[in-house]
Formats: structure tokens, C-alpha cells, sequence
């Protein structure tokens, strides 16, 4: 079994692996966590809440579907049901999806990959996280205040009429936009100002290429939502006549407006994933990253491209048919990068050493599961069959493929590849891995039979269906309810392993970037030198040490026996 | 196990700050131009969401406009161009002291500097002043978004709160009874709103009063005591910005009594019978447009982000002086000027748009 190395032993030669005194405990008391401005306890923070919310959601998701195993009436009237659909939107994307990699993992890792001390602006960070609670809370309080019942897209002239708390959580999503705008300004100012010497912008890892394309959008696209949802507060309030048709209003206004952020959102929630995914499947696959120019630049295009279609959300409001062409073709555009991430992933994976750790699994359940929510985009995209499935199951399975499969696979990808660095224990792998088998399982079987379901023409959003709809239904709820058996399993195992497990080397998966150069859990000011940056993807600068448990830089191995090359075989 | 106490690198773990002495420059950066850099990138980006935020404003109304111009024709002469020019004045003025402000920090001349973010703040409290003043007097001729507005040609609701629907024809299609019922409910309900503004409006005047009075003591009795500086200088800031929004206020209350005669409101409605040259070849009498009202959506809702801003600004101006008074900034460390001051020019070079896009028509 292999031990960590006590490096303060004058004769060892390698880096600190475990770190005692680490961030986790330099300090103590609820006040050095609450005002903290280490930007790793305030990641720590974003990730309990984004869990907690994630429960949140899922319990309601789960309340859900179990209401859809009849057509009758089993848990919920009608009311309930809608303002629990609402709710279960509104958690999920406000509060989970999109702060859950750039705000959560983004934070812990960002500054350590970049070799810096902190986010350019660390009082700023904590600002965003009290606003992330801030706009939490009054979701909370929309739910206590009469709930929310318009979907978590607000569309007028429904969300002007009911009398459900609709003000009360337009403020929250206003909140959390600033909280995500702070976000993401900190996240760009960083990367440009604090990279260590040695990186320049093509020596980046790719995750912070993401990250900035993500960023990008933030301040790019959220303060539109953020006027758009005053401008309705006060619409409803005032009945100032700009969304509301019955005061001359128009009601497709706030469509554009809303869409406007809300295609650019849904790359904020996949832009880190896949960020996510071009570092887990390089580091597992001890292999090079293939095209990483091509990874890099796409992300940007994506993110360019991301302004630009909003409007094949509402090809069927009405909108001029040169419109609907127009963003229909510049629609199907946007899967040219991401297709070109998709093939640079795979080639990066042919012929290397793949290790099938937990996260390398969660990165080939997104591959799959990305696959499918983007080729099914494609006929959502086609002007002509977008009008048989709008507002049908084939759009909820097509963007929970995408957003909650794709994202969130990313998201337990990060959590588990990062973990051991996060808080400097190693969880068990084999349950890992069972729960990512029960994830990818359970999701799938939760929403593949969405699609067929969609084709046949089940409408999205109703309480009750046609009799022969009733065995899709039951298998969706039975994949769900194995998904949400599956997240707890996960969350087990590595709430556990926190208690129980192993200690963390400083390199457990052999990644070459800056993150890994730093003792798990990292000290408080992250590096005391600012470390030379070299090309965070070439493996062979890390080999695997048996003694302790894990790689450790070449030039410290040489005069060590037992170590194995970077592909994990041993050395002749 | 290694344990941390045989690692001195460890002991900057609880307090970071011991590594260099110079308390203006944060832990994590290496140099004071670095600091300097991430924070001009840090505020630009800011500014590019605050335009983006307000873009919203002016999507809409170019939205309204295009679909309306008849609308924005007929209202935007209720507003009061000269007192939308003098705050513009007002504005520009305050953007050339703040950049003077900038320019003082940069050279290291604290008195200059404290003297430009003290003409600064002045300008955005005469500024808020002014515009308090064509609020109210939007509100005192019901000229308000949404349910809140009467037409003024008949001072009768356009729409009320319970028929929404036919709102929109209001005008068109009320009988002669109805009318006159209508006169008589809107008279009355305009004598109270009316009451109200003027009763609102003087309680704001007194408190202001009171604010002045209050803050001069303080700052009187605080001014020479080195101990308290800061309060001082909040002290200091609130008498300037209570007597800068009475001086815009009383400023404008007295222009609109000299330069309107003693019947502004039917100098007004005139006006807006009066039409327009190119309008005038088409109809006989300007009608009021069915949603002229939206006008006055955007009007407030512009006008009123703005004033938010404004605000912010000079909360943040405070701020500055309170920092300026204990000589926080030098040649070398100046960023929090710089970033503020820019902050400052956006909002005013957003006003410099809503001058024209809302006053200036026709």
C-alpha cells in the first residue's frame, strides 16, 4: 500500500504530497469561513450550496416524476404540479447549473492552475458568493410566498397575470445574475493580468480557455436578463405597457430579451464542462491533448455563436420567417465547434493509456451523453420538424441531455477528478465508479424514452396524458429515481472518504498542469513561488512513484527505483 | 506524515500580509502597475456590462419608437428641455472635475483632488435635485407609466386598473355622460395626488432641512478633531449632497416659475394641441396617440435607472474623499480614482444619450 512520503526528510528529493496544515485548517470558527477571501473556501462554499440546491432540485424532480407514473392524480393537483416544474427549473438552472463549474470548481482551481495566490479581486469573490445566498434565499421565499407557477422562463403575459410570487423570485434571478457577473469579470481579470510566467495564452490549460469563454458570457449576456426581469417586476407592478399586450405591451419583446441571456446561459452551463472534459480525458488517457489550438479556439466561437441564435427559441412566436431561417442556419453553426471538440477528445483518447478512474468515466458518460443532446439539437434547430416538437418531451430530453446530462457530468467529472486536490483525501474508486454507472444508467433511462415520448406528441409541462404514453412515463421514472439513488451514492462516497479516506498525493492522476505542482490540500497562499509554467499536457513530465502513490515530477525520480513510465507501464 | 510545523513555508499561512509592508498593495499581486492593470480591466469590464444592462433600456425604446413615433411626437413635449439641458451642463461639468480629480491624484496633489471629488458630488446631488423636481412635476400632471397616467388632454384616465383590455381606446370611445363622470373622478383623484406630491414633497424638503443642519453640526464640531477624520468626511459629504439636490430643486422650482408664467400646465396642453409642422399637414389637431403613456414607461424607466446610478456614484465619490481626507492616495496608488472617475464618465455619457433620445425629439 503506498504511503505518502515525509518530504520534510532531509533525503527525500520530491515535493510535499500531504499537506497538514493546509487552507482547510489554517484558521479557524464560522467567521473565518463566512469572510474568508481565499478563494478555495469560497469555492468550498459555492459547492455546498450548489449541492444543497442540487438535493433541492432533485427531490423536486423526483416528486415530479412520480406524479407522471399515472395519469391520474397521484401526489398533486394540477397547481402544484406546475409550480413544482417551475421551481425544479428555476433551482436547477439559476442556482445549480450555472454557478456549479465556473463559481464552484472554477474558484478552487482556476487560481491554482494559473500559479497565482487568489482571483484578481478576492472581495469581490466573496461579494458574489453572499449575493449567490442572497438571490438563493428569495427563491426560498418565493416558495414560501405562494410559489412560482410560470416556468423558470417567466414569459409574459402568463407571468404578469398570476398570482404566484413572481416579483419575489425575478428579484432572486437579478441577484444571482450580479452574483455571476462578479463571477465572471473576476474570472477574465485574472486570466489576463495573473498568469505566471512561462504560460502564454496557448500554454493556458484548456479548462481556463473555457472558463474565460464562459466568463465572456457572463458579463456579456447577464445584465440583459438583469434589466429584463426589473423591467418585468415593475411591468408587473406598474403595468407599464412594455411586455403586457393588454396595456399595449409586446409579449414577444420579453421572448427576445429573455432569450437573448438564455442561450448564452446554456453555454455558461456547458462551456466548463467541456473544459472540464479536455483536462480529465487528457490527464486519464496519458496522452497529449489533440488540437489544442482547435479546443481553444472553439470555445471562443461557441461563445461567439451563443449571441447569436436565440431565436430558435421562439420559431413559433411569430417571428419573421427570414429571421427564422436566418437563425436556424447560424443554429446548426454552432455545432461545427463543438463537433470539432467532440472528434479532438476521441483522437485525444486513441492509442493513449486510458485509466478508467471515476472521473475518466463521468468524461466518457459526457461524451456519450453530449453526442445525443447535440445531434437531437439538430432536428430542434430544422425549421420545419421544430414545429411537430416544439414544446414537446423531445425538447425537455433534448436539454436535460445537454444541460443537466452533459453539464452535470462535467460537474462530477471536476468534483471527482479535482476531489483529491479539493480536500487532500481519496475516495473510494470503486463505489465512484458504481455511481457513475448508476448515473449514466439511471439518466438515460430517465430521459431517452423523453424522446420517443416527444415524437409521439406528448406535450411538456402537462400533469396528466394519453393512456398510451403510460409505459414511457413509468420507465423515465424509474431511470430517475435509479439517477437519484446514484447521485446519493456519490455524494456518500465522497462525503465519506472526506472522514475516512486515504490521503491525498500531490499528484494522484499524473496531470501535468500547475494545480497538480501544489501539495493536496494546497497551503493557504497556494505557492510561495510563483511556479514556471511549461505545457500543462505533456505527460511524460510526471511518472508514477509506488512509494507514494502517485506522480511525481520526472527529474526527481531519476536515482528512485520502481517508476514507471508516464503511461503507467513499468520501466524496463 | 509531513507535518507543517517543519515546513517554514508555512507560516504565512494565517496572516499573509507579513511578506511586504506596503499595505496598499494587495498580498496577491507583485507589483503596484500590476494591481493598477487588473483593476482598469476589472472596471472597463464592469462598464461593458453596465452599457449592456442599459442596452436593454434603449432596445426597448428603439423597439417603441419605431413601432410609435407618434407617441414619443406627442409626449416628448412634456418634458422640459431646459432643465434637461442644464442638468446635461450640470453633468458635463461634474465629468470635467472628475477627470481633473484623476488628474490631481496622479500628481500627488491631495487638496486638488479632494477639492474636484467635492465639486464632483455637488454636481451629481444638484443633478438628482433637478431631476426630483421634473418628477414631481410629472407626478402633480399624472403623467406617469402605466395605470398611473391621466391623459392630459381631458385629465381622465386613459385606462384603469379593472378594464385593462379596452384601455387602450379609452379615449376614442367614451360616451358624453361617461366623460363628464369621468372629469369629475379624475379632478378629484388629481387634487389628491396633487395634495400628496406637495405633501411628500415638503416632508423631503424638511428632512433635507434637517440633513443640513444635522451634517453641518457634525462636520462643525468634528472638522479640526484628527481622530475623527472619517466621520468628518461622511459628515462632510452628506451636508454637500443634502444641500446640492435643495439647490437643484429650489433652482428649478423658481425657473419654472419665472420662465412658465403663472399657468404652466395649459402653456403645456397647448403645446401639445399645437402640431407639430409635419404632423399638422396630416391632421388638423395632434391627437393623443393611444399609448402615449409607454412614453412615460420609458422616461421613468430610463431616467429613473440612471438616477440609480448617479446615486451609486456618488456614494462611491464619497467614499473617495473619505480615503482622500486620510490621504490614502499617492503617486503610485491611485487605481481607486481612476476606476470610479470612468465609472462616473459612462453614467454621464449615458445621460448624454437620454438627453436627446427622450427631450430632443422633434
Amino acid at each position: 500500500m503506498a504511503t505518502v512520503v515525509d518530504s520534510s526528510n532531509p533525503k527525500s528529493n520530491f515535493p510535499i504530497q500531504y499537506r497538514e496544515l493546509n487552507y482547510l485548517n489554517c484558521s479557524k470558527g464560522w467567521k473565518s469561513w463566512f469572510f474568508t477571501l481565499d478563494h478555495k473556501r469560497i469555492g468550498i462554499m459555492y459547492l455546498i450550496g450548489v449541492t444543497t440546491a442540487f438535493f433541492l432540485g432533485g427531490i423536486f424532480a423526483m416528486l415530479l416524476r412520480t406524479e407522471l407514473l399515472s395519469p391520474a392524480k397521484i401526489l398533486m393537483g394540477p397547481d402544484s404540479y406546475n409550480q413544482m416544474f417551475t421551481l425544479h427549473g428555476a433551482i436547477m438552472t439559476f442556482l445549480v447549473i450555472i454557478p456549479g463549474v465556473p463559481a464552484a470548481i472554477g474558484n478552487i482551481i482556476l487560481p491554482v492552475m494559473l500559479g497565482a495566490k487568489d482571483v484578481a479581486f478576492p472581495r469581490m469573490n466573496l461579494g458574489s458568493f453572499f449575493l449567490w445566498m442572497f438571490g438563493a434565499s428569495f427563491f426560498l421565499a418565493a416558495m414560501v410566498l405562494g410559489g412560482l407557477d410560470t416556468g423558470w422562463t417567466f414569459y409574459t403575459p402568463y407571468s404578469v397575470t398570476t398570482n404566484t410570487a413572481v416579483i419575489t423570485s425575478l428579484f432572486g434571478v437579478f441577484v444571482l445574475g450580479f452574483s455571476s457577473i462578479f463571477t465572471g469579470l473576476n474570472f477574465i481579470v485574472t486570466i489576463h493580468t495573473m498568469r505566471p510566467p512561462g504560460m502564454t495564452w496557448f500554454k493556458m490549460p484548456l479548462f481556463l480557455w473555457a472558463i474565460y469563454a464562459t466568463a465572456l458570457i457572463q458579463i456579456l449576456a447577464t445584465p440583459v436578463l438583469g434589466i429584463t426581469g426589473l423591467l418585468l417586476i415593475v411591468e408587473r407592478a406598474f403595468h407599464i405597457g412594455i411586455f403586457d399586450p393588454a396595456y399595449g405591451g409586446d409579449p414577444v419583446l420579453f421572448q427576445h430579451f429573455f432569450w437573448f441571456y438564455s442561450h448564452p446561459a446554456v453555454y455558461v452551463m456547458i462551456l466548463p464542462a467541456m473544459g472540464v472534459v479536455s483536462e480529465v480525458i487528457a490527464v486519464h488517457s496519458r496522452k497529449h491533448i489533440f488540437g489544442y489550438r482547435f479546443i481553444a479556439y472553439s470555445s471562443i466561437a461557441i461563445a461567439i455563436f451563443g449571441f447569436l441564435v436565440w431565436g430558435h427559441h421562439m420559431f413559433v412566436s411569430g417571428q419573421s420567417k427570414v429571421v427564422a431561417v436566418v437563425f436556424s442556419a447560424i443554429t446548426f453553426s454552432v455545432s461545427i465547434p463543438s463537433a470539432i471538440k467532440v472528434f479532438n477528445w476521441l483522437t485525444t483518447m486513441y492509442k493513449g493509456s486510458i485509466h478508467f478512474t471515476t472521473a475518466m468515466c463521468y468524461a466518457l458518460s459526457f461524451l456519450f451523453i453530449f453526442a445525443i443532446g447535440g445531434l437531437t439539437g439538430l432536428f430542434l434547430a430544422t425549421l420545419a420538424t421544430d414545429i411537430h416538437l416544439h414544446d414537446t418531451y423531445f425538447v425537455v430530453a433534448h436539454f436535460h441531455y445537454v444541460m443537466m446530462g452533459s453539464s452535470l457530468m462535467g460537474l462530477f467529472a471536476a468534483v471527482h477528478h479535482w476531489w483529491p486536490k479539493i480536500t487532500g483525501k481519496m475516495f473510494n474508486e470503486f463505489w465512484g465508479r458504481i455511481g457513475c454507472l448508476g448515473v449514466f444508467l439511471g439518466f438515460n433511462l430517465t430521459f431517452f424514452p423523453q424522446f420517443l415520448l416527444g415524437t409521439r406528441g406528448m406535450p411538456r409541462r402537462y400533469y396528466t396524458y394519453l393512456p398510451e404514453f403510460q409505459g414511457l412515463h413509468i420507465l423515465s421514472t424509474m431511470g430517475a429515481y435509479l439517477l437519484g439513488i446514484s447521485s446519493a451514492l456519490m455524494a456518500a462516497t465522497l462525503i465519506y472518504s472526506i472522514y475516512r479516506g486515504k490521503k491525498a498525493p500531490a499528484n494522484p492522476w499524473g496531470g501535468a498542469s500547475l494545480e497538480w505542482q501544489c501539495s493536496s490540500p494546497p497551503p493557504h497562499n497556494n505557492f510561495d513561488h510563483p511556479p514556471l509554467a511549461g505545457d500543462p499536457y505533456v505527460m511524460e513530465s510526471v511518472v508514477y512513484n509506488e512509494e507514494i502513490g502517485g506522480y511525481v515530477p520526472a527529474e526527481c525520480q531519476k536515482d528512485d527505483d520502481g517508476s514507471v513510465t508516464a503511461s503507467g507501464d513499468k520501466e524496463v | 506524515m509531513n507535518t507543517a510545523a517543519t515546513n517554514p513555508t508555512d507560516e504565512h499561512a494565517d496572516s499573509h500580509d507579513h511578506e511586504h509592508h506596503d499595505p496598499r498593495l494587495a498580498h496577491h499581486f507583485d507589483s503596484h502597475q500590476q494591481q493598477f492593470d487588473t483593476g482598469k480591466l476589472g472596471i472597463w469590464l464592469f462598464l461593458v456590462t453596465e452599457v449592456l444592462f442599459f442596452s436593454g433600456l434603449f432596445g426597448f425604446y428603439a423597439v417603441y419608437r419605431s413601432l410609435h413615433p407618434e407617441v414619443f411626437l406627442y409626449a416628448s413635449q412634456f418634458l422640459d428641455t431646459t432643465l434637461g439641458a442644464a442638468n446635461t451642463v450640470v453633468l458635463l461639468f461634474s465629468s470635467l472635475t472628475m477627470a481633473w480629480g484623476v488628474r490631481c491624484a496622479q500628481l500627488g496633489q491631495t487638496r486638488g483632488l479632494l477639492a474636484c471629488l467635492v465639486i464632483t458630488l455637488a454636481c451629481a446631488a444638484i443633478f438628482l435635485g433637478v431631476k426630483s423636481f421634473e418628477y414631481a412635476e410629472k407626478a402633480h400632471h399624472h403623467l406617469l407609466p402605466g395605470n398611473l397616467y391621466q391623459s392630459p388632454e381631458n385629465h381622465g384616465p386613459v385606462a384603469d386598473a379593472a378594464a385593462p383590455a379596452t384601455g387602450t381606446t379609452a379615449t376614442a370611445g367614451h360616451g358624453e355622460a361617461d366623460h363628464a363622470h369621468e372629469q369629475l373622478a379624475a379632478d378629484h383623484s388629481d387634487e389628491s395626488l396633487f395634495e400628496k406630491t406637495k405633501h411628500t414633497l415638503s416632508y423631503i424638503s424638511t428632512a433635507l432641512w434637517v440633513v443640513i443642519l444635522l451634517s453641518g453640526i457634525g462636520l462643525a464640531v468634528l472638522f479640526k478633531n484628527p481622530n475623527k477624520k472619517t466621520l468628518a468626511a461622511v459628515a462632510g459629504c452628506v451636508l454637500i449632497s443634502a444641500i446640492g439636490i435643495q439647490l437643484g430643486a429650489y433652482a428649478s422650482i423658481g425657473y419654472h416659475h419665472f420662465g412658465h408664467a403663472a399657468e404652466p400646465t395649459a402653456q403645456e396642453i397647448e403645446m401639445a394641441k399645437t402640431a407639430p409642422a409635419e404632423y399638422a399637414k396630416q391632421t388638423e389637431k395632434i391627437p393623443e396617440p393611444l399609448l402615449a403613456r409607454t412614453f412615460f414607461s420609458v422616461y421613468f424607466c430610463m431616467t429613473g435607472v440612471h438616477a440609480i446610478h448617479i446615486i451609486g456614484g456618488m456614494i462611491a465619490i464619497s467614499w473617495l474623499i473619505v480615503r482622500t481626507v486620510h490621504g490614502a492616495f499617492t503617486t503610485y496608488y491611485f487605481g481607486a480614482v481612476d476606476f470610479i472617475g470612468l465609472y462616473w464618465h459612462l453614467v454621464d455619457l449615458i445621460w448624454i444619450y437620454l438627453f436627446p433620445l427622450l427631450y430632443l425629439i422633434n
